[in-house]
């Protein structure tokens, strides 16, 4: 197209009418040649001439974009009329708003957690290191491990180790000592991860060797808030645990891994160690063109290897090693979740579809005679489809618009309800924004609602027949065969959708009081949490590590209104150890005189401090310390598993046999029985357990659970123990010798946000069932007030003819609720083969759940019947005078 | 009116092409080009002049024809069209194209004509 004509379009009109001013009169100088008046050789040429305003208007006509003044026009008329009705308007907007709204928030978290890629560079190639065995892969690493893995330079760029959780560390040396996330890491962590360097440098391999020094690399965080972004931090001595490190570098913001991490220090592995225990996480990168299958097969000839290195015991009979994708491993089981979270949101997204498409359907039913009218005067089909689009398009616009803005709402919303176990949404949920593709996806969904919304009506209504439309029927007549049943096909839709989401909320709902009400074992109410991090060379032996127990227990039971108190290396219903073990005169390897269970070290207390319940024997006392015979007291579980038939009581069992030498031990003698605790969480069934006392650890287990894991101190109050944070963290400072105490918490709390993902999932479904129930009411109302409005005049004519107001309020109700119940039907349904998608989120209640799948239909249908009582109401209000005489 | 009694309309698309032709004798303002095209076709043309000023316009932003305010010859302010490069190609297309169309015109309505003459 030629763009050179539309551009000054008044100038070259001003130069047109020059133009024609300067034809006319050379025009009528040729006319006075002729021999002819002045006056009148000027008119002849005007008259030759025509209307020079006409010919000036054809050009600027041309000059112009006629479907840009058009659209321009109709624009201005959608929102006139669009504005004659503002409830509709109003209503019609928000519906496409809160849909878009709630899509955009879950979308943007979905999209962080599951959809874009880690935040490392070139993500694909990250892949954790497994342990494989006939039972599935699992995550964990020892030092000989990670010395073969790192010579398979072959398929890897670059092995890193790093800790899982982490002991924490203490920052010291100053007035406030702080507790910090403190995380060991290999040389190759920050080069495989990409971690941007913004001052200094990151670990030399000569610094992760042994005897490398005491050196750190701050995060921003750190840096920013402890060190007051001092410039000059690179280069000066800090104190961890009590002695000096030199900060070498700082890491640049953004850096999200996926354990958090406030700073690091080096392994400093001793690679010819042989040491079996597994302590760390081991991830590598492949390098470029090695596949998943290639590294697998490389690993299998590793396993191999590691066995003739370290003895055919060094791994599992099936044992070996392989490799998955970081990202998979990352996420691991939110997929599902998110999932389903999406599903609901596009139920809720078709639901508010199906209503605007009822609102407008219904809209343009009235404003036949409009558009008749109209396409009487000589608009076209085209013209009133295009009219009525873009009427729906302003409205779905409109709604996508304030959809964006509850879209950034509700993603804060999701972030301040987030359960805090969703990986990968950073500081603050920092890694959650609405990123350009989102809101094309919004933009993208309105305009497509918009455009289906508008075009259904659009087709409908234009094509009216005109003669009736503008005669006899009007408004008033019954709705079109075509957009009433398409309207009641809308309505039973609606109706399908909300009841599968009502009865997913349900289960969830029943999922989560079941959870709620499941007795974990031990009492959790006034017990206050909170960790001590014993990560110094002060704590490499068992001794020192005993001693703060004995006197930090002692000072606490000292402060009034503590009951009593305890220490784990574990926390209860936060997962912990577990360990292979032999019955001692058992035949070796052979289930079930042999096995594996979760492994407590506790202080003499832990029993009496949670109200574990003690079932047979006795529990630890204070005396059952490193002089004393080793000593283990077993859960129920554990009992009722290993010996079925037997007395435990009587036997001694061997704990970590061949683990390594930090787990070298005599066998221990069974002292006690206690209850089962729900520790893998509510929904779990309880494990096998074995409690052994903190004094009695061999020194070497002390030292490794010093670097992977904080003391856990339990205290449990007659008051509130809330009231009691401040006693109690000067007590155990004091106790300790200078150590802080990080994560205080309550049981209780620690509870909610064991189960705070159920609710979060509840709450969710909670939200989008009563959104499309909100929703359904309206759909069903809104169809039945509009059929009532129709036919007006037919239930004028009846009640002329003699019908009762009760035959014409049930008339309407049985309609109503027909629709509904064929709704209900559809929807039980679907819920039928929905619900077992939700199965693995249950607890206490099965898929199909009698209650879910009765209460809803009956709660739908109440809210059906009250939706469409006052349309029925109306109908037999109707005064079959007026209606006869409306038209 | 000195209006000829079988002064015919110019044929739609037509005009672009004669005002090009016009111009081809050298830069003329829309009064002469006007007068040109009629005088030319021994009045057998009117040119419309409301379309007149629309159609050189078109061949304006086109790039046909260029324009330039000069002084005509009864020493009147007039705007000149000349003929450039492109619209010189454009004339030799269009007048290609429409001798192709009257003599197919003329092949057919020959034969017809012929054979009205033999049914008649």
């Amino acid at each position: 197209m030629n763009l050179r004509r539309f551009v000054d379009r008044s100038g070259k009109d001003q130069d047109l009418a020059e133009e024609i001013e300067s034809h006319l009169a050379h025009a009528s100088d040729a006319n006075m040649a002729r021999g002819l008046e002045p006056e009148e050789s000027r008119r002849r040429a005007n008259i030759r001439f025509g209307n020079a305003r006409t010919t000036r208007e054809r050009v600027w006509r041309y000059r112009s974009l006629p479907w840009i003044e058009d659209l321009w026009r109709d624009l201005r008329f959608a929102r006139r009329a669009l504005a004659k009705t503002p409830g509709f308007t109003v209503v019609a907007i928000l519906l496409i708003a809160v849909a878009i709204g709630v899509n955009t928030a879950v979308f943007s978290v979905t999209d962080a957690v599951l959809l874009k890629p880690l935040t490392y560079p070139d993500p694909q190639a990250l892949v954790e290191l497994r342990n494989t065995s006939a039972q599935g892969s699992f995550p964990g690493a020892n030092i000989p491990k990670f010395a073969l893995w790192h010579a398979q330079t072959a398929i890897f760029q670059q092995v890193a180790a790093y800790d899982f959780g982490g002991a924490g560390m203490n920052i010291t040396g100053g007035d406030h000592p702080q507790q910090v996330q403190g995380i060991h890491v290999s040389a190759d962590y920050f080069a495989m991860f990409g971690a941007p360097v913004i001052a200094g440098r990151t670990f030399t391999s000569a610094e992760d060797s042994p005897h490398g020094g005491n050196v750190a690399v701050l995060s921003y965080g750190l840096w920013k808030n402890r060190y007051g972004a001092n410039p000059h931090i690179v280069g000066s001595t800090i104190q961890l645990d009590g002695q000096p490190y030199l900060v070498v570098g700082v890491i640049g913001r953004g850096f999200v891994t996926d354990t958090p991490a406030d700073l690091w220090v080096p392994y400093q592995f001793d690679l010819n160690s042989k040491d079996m225990a597994h302590f760390f996480t081991a991830a590598a990168r492949l390098k470029p063109g090695v596949t998943v299958p290639q590294a697998n097969s490389q690993l299998k000839l590793a396993a191999d290897q590691f066995r003739r290195l370290y003895g055919a015991d060094s791994l599992p009979p099936q044992g070996g090693f392989g490799v998955v994708s970081l990202q998979e491993a990352s996420i691991g089981d939110m997929r599902t979740p998110l999932y389903v979270l999406l599903g609901a949101v596009g139920f809720v997204l078709l639901i508010a579809c199906a209503n605007v498409a009822n609102l407008l359907l219904a809209r343009a039913a009235a404003r036949k005679r409009e558009f008749a009218t109209r396409a009487a005067l000589g608009a076209g089909r085209g013209q009133i489809i295009r009219q009525l689009l873009i009427e729906s398009l302003t409205l779905s616009l409109s709604g996508g618009l304030i959809g964006l803005v509850l879209g950034f709402a509700g993603v804060r919303l999701l972030l301040s309800i987030n359960p805090g176990n969703i990986p990968r949404i950073g500081e603050d949920g920092a890694g959650v924004t609405l990123d350009p593709t989102i809101l094309l996806f919004t933009l993208g969904i309105s305009v497509l609602t918009g455009i289906l919304f508008g075009l259904i009506p659009a087709i409908s209504a234009s094509r009216p027949n005109l003669a009736a439309a503008l005669n006899e029927n009007g408004s008033r007549s019954g709705m079109g065969i075509r957009s009433g049943k398409l309207r009641a096909v809308l309505v039973v839709g609606e109706m399908a959708l909300t009841v599968v989401l009502v009865i997913g909320a349900g289960l969830l709902i029943r999922t989560f009081l079941n959870l709620q009400s499941v007795d974990p074992g031990f009492t959790m109410h006034n017990v206050l949490s909170m960790t001590m991090s014993v990560s110094g060379d002060r704590f490499q032996t068992t001794a020192p590590v005993a001693d703060v127990i004995r006197e930090g227990s002692d000072r606490l039971r000292a402060i009034p209104g503590v009951l009593d108190v305890a220490v784990s290396n574990c926390m209860p219903m936060g997962g912990g150890f577990g360990m292979g073990f032999d019955v001692v005169g058992r035949p070796k390897g052979n289930d079930p005189f042999t096995g594996g269970a979760g492994f407590y070290s506790t202080s003499w207390s832990y029993f009496s401090t949670l109200k574990i319940p003690l079932l047979n024997g006795r529990t630890f006392t204070k005396q059952d310390d490193a002089a004393a015979p080793g000593v283990v007291v077993i859960n129920q579980a554990m009992a009722r598993q290993y010996w079925p038939k037997g007395d435990p009581l009587k036997d001694k069992i061997l704990i970590g046999p061949g683990v390594g030498p930090a787990f070298a031990e005599g066998p221990r003698q069974v002292i006690g029985i206690v209850g089962d605790t729900r520790d893998a969480g509510p929904n779990q069934p309880p494990f096998p357990m074995m409690f052994i006392p903190l004094a009695q650890m061999p020194d070497l287990e002390t030292a490794l659970n010093s670097r992977v894991a904080p003391l856990y101190w339990f205290i449990r109050s007659g008051p509130n123990p809330r009231t009691l944070v401040n006693p109690i963290t000067n007590a155990l400072r004091d106790a300790s010798g200078g150590l802080p105490v990080a994560h205080i918490r309550t049981m209780e709390e620690i509870e909610a946000r064991n189960i705070a993902r159920q609710r979060f999932n509840m709450l969710l479904l909670t939200v989008f069932g009563s959104a499309g129930l909100l929703m359904a009411a309206i759909g069903i109302y809104g169809v039945m007030s509009y059929s009532v409005e129709q036919r007006t005049q037919e239930l004028g004519v009846r009640m002329a003819l003699g019908a009762q107001a009760s035959n014409l309020r049930n008339m309407v109700i049985r309609q109503g609720m027909l629709l509904t119940l064929i709704g209900v039907a559809i929807g039980i349904g679907g819920a039928f083969w929905l619900t077992h998608f939700l199965a693995s989120f249950l607890f206490g209640v099965k898929p199909l759940d009698l209650v879910a799948f009765i209460a809803t239909p009956l709660l739908l249908s109440a809210i059906a019947l009250i939706s469409v009582w006052s349309p029925a109401l109306r109908a037999t209000r109707v005064d079959p005078m007026t209606a006869l005489r409306i038209e | 009116m000195n209006k000829p009694p079988d002064a015919g309309e110019i044929l739609q698309g037509t005009l672009d092409m004669l005002i090009l032709r016009m111009l081809v004798l050298g830069p003329a303002h829309g009064h002469t080009i006007a007068e040109a095209i009629e005088r030319t076709s021994e009045n057998a043309l009117e040119v419309e002049q409301g379309s007149l000023y629309p159609a050189l316009h078109r061949l304006e932003d086109r790039g046909w024809v260029s324009s330039y305010w000069g002084v005509s010859e009864n020493n009147r302010k007039a705007k000149y069209y000349e003929l450039t490069k492109r619209g010189r190609k454009e004339l030799a297309a269009a007048a290609g194209r429409w001798q192709r169309m009257t003599r197919a015109i003329g092949l057919i309505l020959g034969e017809s004509l012929s054979k009205q003459r033999e049914g008649a």
